[in-house]
């Protein structure tokens, strides 16, 4: 899939710096941890706070980024552990590096859809979508689905009139699937809809699926290569008003600032975990990741990144709070579609591309 | 497509226009080249190409210079030509950086896309269009109400006039031409071929009331101001804003947005990467962002800076950009040669007796390589002179055969001599004479010469001749362009006197032909 390896040092010589010692002086073995990570978490190991909670266990991380599908034409040697964005491209990788065992995913983040208020009303108004007021809207995606085979447009919805801005057919902007994890979580998403709730595994299934695909991806036009641009957009009034980011990007903007506007955000009722992904390849590869999961100070600092820690789901509840308007605590009544094989999900991109 | 695309066509000098030739923004002010090579690596300091709309950042960049220490170095060109140097490797090892108003173009080609590691969209602005507040009222405008299809009625009835820059060489008319071609075509999404023929007949319409071409914002804004007889400017928003008589207005059925994303390229090192990742991480901060709208109005991407006082909140749909290569060329080529009032132009070419030998070489070259970027329906004259005008032949561009007209060119090119004094104003005349007769054409004098004037009018017979001119003559812009031993302070005035701006043409003469090309 077309893209371009990062490489990028993050952190490593922060590290040093804030943790403040020596290894020779003070006995303490500060292990040195390298990895290529998706994108997307690049704020969050820069962050000077998990440098430091990092050093407090003893870990100095130099970090590479990658898109999370290009990982698999990295050559990793000397490296501790890959850590791509979805579970698809890591089970890959693993089978590639001969990683055995559960492979740990420390946090997650769903797939949402961000709008406004006035789109939100006039979807819910002719049943795309449930009325959102003091909770989250839930995107009813069969509904969706219907429309955009039918391409129906913004004016067609009855209420549409009150608002300029909602005229031309009605989509949800993703990034680009070719390129970009969420566009081609969308695919995965859409495309086990549209197969009646089976994930899309055959030649015939991808032919039945493919027109579909293509007609989400081609009204959008040119699209971003990548989901920070597509928020970012969003974030400055300009763009489609429907789009699809990961809850943890909404999650870090409302942490950032109190006054969310008319920020609406819509779970769709079938929908895709970005679920990250370390695949070990050293023992302290592995012991970092499980480090991850597991100290209280780290799994802290994902919420604050906008993450959702595995297990236990007290520090996110504890974090959201107040935020309720926004985003959902627990994950009730949202379905997580599977994610096809890598090799049907390119496919799926290529066709949608066209 | 009939010819190549615009890009295509221009893309072997895309490098030379690279290599600084970039003039200011000011009506006749030229920059010499600089004596540093710009391409050369330092520490500390990232080479960016950059788009040209981008020039109003330099307070902005003297404070990611305090905050991070890294210096920005900026290269400006137009986004298309930059897309051309990325996708043919031409950037790898000279550029640090990549900074245009939008890559919606760039990822079209995925040559150009591959080059790119990471992108970070620092601010917006939607494309809009100011009109005299005169204007507004006397066609009763609300302009909330304001549609791409009233502006369209308001020109076919006669009552407004427009500027807007080059498609094919700024990125704010591109993206003023696929709002256009969206909302007249009434395409629901993203524009494809058929839309773009379809709406053809109505664009037709719609670009007739153009009246002022540019290859850049800024000499588009001193025209219209010198001009007066223009209602309007097609341009982004924050470009508008910047002017106290004109109502911004963005159109009720849509925009299209530039995002400005920063963006880092694969050739480069991980050291060079960080330093783009700590200038974009800069940017986003929310002093930096309240300095960006306050002093650019554009458009703030973080939520905790509100835009600029002034810059309505209000949503406006956004058209989608094309989503493949075909359809964006399509549209250009439709412009460039068969939607846009065409152009006509006389070539005022210097061949003295000084030309001898390589200058004539270079010049003859030079024209050659140029009729690759002639447009259909364009009227050429070549008036080559010496101590008088020598010749004086016009040829069209004819869109069922545009061979002939371009061949009948390099045919009188390849005929050039040099011979005879420098009679640069009474052949300036002489070329007023010629486009004497009102016609629906973007008409402009390009005036090369080598040297000082040594023969003929004087500069001061020049000015009262100028000054008897009236009507549409009045108007005819001359393009200047510095070469030899030519004399900067007589060239600068001609330009200053017709509306015109200089080029410099000694480093590049083909890059000056070229860059001259955005003004007819």
């Amino acid at each position: 899939m077309g893209i371009v390896l990062a490489v990028l040092l993050i952190g490593g010589v922060a590290a040093a710096v804030v943790a403040g010692r020596d290894s020779e002086e003070t006995g303490t073995a500060t292990k040195t941890v390298r990895m290529v990570i998706g994108s997307e978490k690049a704020a969050f190991f820069a962050d000077p706070d998990v440098v430091e909670a990092l050093a407090a266990q003893g870990y100095t991380v130099e970090a590479e980024t990658s898109g999370s599908w290009a990982m698999e034409g990295l050559d990793l040697y000397g490296y501790d552990l890959a850590f791509p964005s979805s579970r698809a491209p890591a089970a890959e990788l693993a089978q590639k590096h001969g990683v055995r065992g559960i492979l740990p995913r420390p946090f997650y983040s769903p797939l949402v859809v961000v709008s406004r208020r006035g789109a939100a009303e006039v979807l819910a108004a002719n049943g795309l979508a449930t009325p959102v007021g003091r909770t989250p809207g839930t995107l009813k995606m069969d509904a969706y689905l219907d429309a955009a085979r039918r391409e129906r447009t913004w004016q067609q919805l009855k209420g549409s009139e009150r608002y300029g801005e909602l005229t031309g057919t009605l989509f949800i902007s993703s990034t680009d699937p070719q390129t970009s994890n969420s566009g081609a979580l969308y695919l995965a998403a859409a495309s086990y809809v549209a197969n009646g709730g089976k994930v899309v595994a055959s030649d015939a299934e991808v032919e039945r699926t493919a027109p579909l695909m293509r007609t989400l991806v081609s009204v959008q036009g040119a699209q971003q290569s990548s989901t920070d641009a597509a928020f970012r957009d969003f974030v400055s009034g300009a763009g489609n008003p429907l789009v699809l980011v990961y809850e943890s990007q909404v999650a870090a903007l409302l942490d950032e600032q109190q006054n969310a506007d008319d920020l609406v955000v819509l779970y769709p009722d079938t929908t895709v975990n970005s679920d990250h992904t370390v695949v070990p390849l050293t023992d302290d590869g592995r012991k970092l990741a499980e480090l991850l999961g597991s100290d209280p100070t780290l799994r802290k600092l994902a919420v604050r990144h906008g993450f959702r820690p595995q297990g236990a789901i007290t520090e996110f509840t504890a974090a959201t709070v107040g935020r309720t308007a926004y985003l959902k605590q627990q994950l009730t009544g949202v379905r997580q579609a599977p994610v096809p094989t890598s090799a049907v999900l390119r496919e799926l991109a290529r066709r949608a591309r066209g | 497509m009939r010819r190549p695309s615009p890009a295509a066509a221009r893309r072997h000098l895309a490098v030379l226009l690279a290599a600084g030739a970039l003039l200011t923004a000011c009506t006749s002010g030229a920059e010499p080249r600089e004596d540093t090579d710009p391409h050369t690596a330092e520490p500390g300091t990232l080479r960016v190409l950059a788009s040209s709309e981008l020039s109003d950042m330099t307070p902005v960049f003297e404070r990611i210079e305090k905050d991070t220490g890294v210096t920005l170095r900026p290269t400006y060109i137009g986004t298309l030509d930059a897309v051309d140097i990325l996708a043919t490797g031409k950037a790898d090892g000279r550029y640090d950086a990549v900074w245009l108003s939008s890559n919606d173009y760039l990822r079209l080609r995925p040559a150009a896309a591959d080059k790119v590691v990471s992108e970070t969209p620092v601010m917006s602005s939607p494309v809009a269009i100011g009109v005299k507040t005169a204007t507004v009222e006397r066609l009763g405008w609300k302009p909330e109400e304001v549609t791409w299809s009233a502006v369209e009625k308001a020109v076919r009835d006669g009552r407004l006039t427009y500027g807007m820059t080059d498609p094919a060489r700024s990125n704010s008319g591109f993206s003023t031409l696929v709002a256009v071609a969206s909302a007249l075509s009434g395409a629901q999404s993203a524009l494809t071929d058929a839309d773009v023929a379809k709406a053809g007949p109505r664009m037709e319409e719609f670009f007739r009331g153009q009246r002022l071409t540019s290859g850049s914002s800024g000499w588009l804004a001193s025209a219209f101001a010198r001009r007066g007889d223009v209602d309007a400017l097609l341009n982004y928003e924050s470009v508008l804003e910047g002017f106290k008589n004109l109502t911004v207005i963005r159109p009720k059925d849509g925009v299209v947005t530039a995002d400005y994303p920063l963006s880092s390229l694969a050739a480069t090192g991980p050291a060079t990467r960080e330093d783009v990742r700590r200038v974009a991480e800069a940017l986003r901060t929310d002093a930096v962002q309240r300095l960006i709208t306050e002093h650019t109005h554009r458009r703030p991407v973080v939520a905790s800076v509100p835009p600029a006082a002034g810059l309505d909140p209000s949503r406006r749909r956004e058209l989608p950009f094309p989503g493949s290569r075909s359809v964006a060329d399509g549209l250009l080529d439709a412009y460039e040669n068969e939607l846009r009032r065409p152009s006509r132009t006389v070539y005022v070419l210097d061949t003295s007796g000084s030309m001898e030998g390589e200058r004539l070489s270079r010049l003859k070259q030079a024209l050659t390589r140029l009729t690759s970027d002639f447009r259909d329906r364009e009227e050429v004259t070549l008036m080559p002179f010496g101590s008088a005008v020598k010749s004086v032949r016009t040829h069209v561009v004819r869109p069922e055969d545009p061979e002939t007209g371009l061949s009948a060119i390099r045919a009188d090119t390849a005929r050039l001599r040099a011979e005879g004094e420098t009679a640069i104003y009474t052949s300036l005349r002489t070329a007023y004479d010629h486009l004497g007769g009102d016609r629906d054409t973007f008409t402009s004098i390009v005036l090369m010469t080598d040297g000082e004037n040594t023969a003929g009018d004087d500069a001061d017979g020049f000015a009262s001749f100028h000054r008897g001119l009236t009507g549409e003559r009045r108007d005819i812009p001359v393009f200047p362009i510095l070469f030899g031993d030519s004399d900067r302070t007589e060239l600068e005035h001609i330009a200053e006197l017709t509306g015109g701006r200089l080029f410099d043409g000694r480093g590049s003469l083909d890059g000056a032909f070229e860059e001259i090309r955005g003004y007819q």
